[in-house]
């Protein structure tokens, strides 16, 4: 398949930044706000959980809502960084238990503007895996 | 004169994706027992195999494909995800996947390129 011809070729230019394109300082100031920055998000999802989870033991029943406040509350936050970015935002809670997991992901976007952080987090009976992806506009 | 209509905008097919994805788990793992050694390799090839196929298809999508694989121990395990995008033309499909030793939940999520 080549993929510089085709129907879908204009999309993919989008992918294609010119080498010698310039950047003046006024672009440059500008890119962090429309760039994906990853300790503020790291950071905002690190207080989402300790918030939502922080002094509790795993508990069967509370599991549910916990994994969903912690989504909808990251993506509440995130939205209102009001940058130019749609979030994907994925909570994983494992019980302590000698078990093993493994988490792996793949990403086909532009990787000039768009990224993903994960946040790892544990207390004595849980382990908290909040992973957030965000692709430009 | 492209056959290609540039303003049509296209959905997210779930069912698809999801036999793709079903396709991918079967033939990498399909018969195997839980192996802590191998269950790296399995994970990236799950995902890197699953997005191949997916930009096979040519569709005009960024794709994140997300592969969990737990040993079944009596452990609990909950995930959840919530999405900020175009619900007309974004989309998600997630397939869990089990055999006698191990789950395996990959999500794949699509969102729509606009040019």
């Amino acid at each position: 398949m080549d993929i510089n011809k085709g129907p879908y070729s204009n999309h993919l230019k989008l992918w294609r930044k010119p080498a010698e394109e310039n950047c003046t300082m006024d672009e440059f100031q500008d890119s962090d706000e429309t760039a994906f920055v990853i300790e503020e998000i790291t950071t905002i999802i690190k207080d989402t959980v300790e918030a939502t989870i922080g002094s509790s033991a795993y508990i069967q029943n509370r599991i549910n809502q916990w994994t969903s406040s912690v989504v909808e509350t990251s993506l509440n936050q995130l939205s209102k960084l009001n940058k130019p970015f749609k979030y994907i935002v994925t909570c994983i809670i494992l019980q302590k238990n000698g078990a093993g997991l493994h988490t792996a992901s793949s990403c086909f976007w532009d990787s000039t503007m768009d990224g993903s952080c994960t946040v790892r987090w544990e207390n004595k009976s849980m382990y908290c895996i909040v992973t957030v992806f965000g692709l430009a506009v | 004169m492209e056959e290609y209509n540039a303003g049509e905008e296209v959905s997210f097919n779930a069912d698809e994706a999801s036999v793709t994805v079903k396709e991918c788990i079967e033939g990498i793992i399909g018969g195997l027992d839980y192996n802590q050694n191998k269950v790296n390799q399995w994970t990236a090839s799950i995902v890197e195999h699953s997005l191949t196929q997916l930009v096979k298809q040519g569709k005009p999508f960024k794709f994140i494909v997300n592969c969990a694989i737990m040993q079944k121990s009596g452990a609990g395990l909950h995930t959840a995800n919530s999405c900020y995008w175009d619900t007309a033309t974004d989309g998600s499909c997630t397939v869990r996947w089990e055999n006698r030793t191990m789950y395996c939940v990959v999500s794949v999520f699509a969102v729509a390129v606009t040019c």
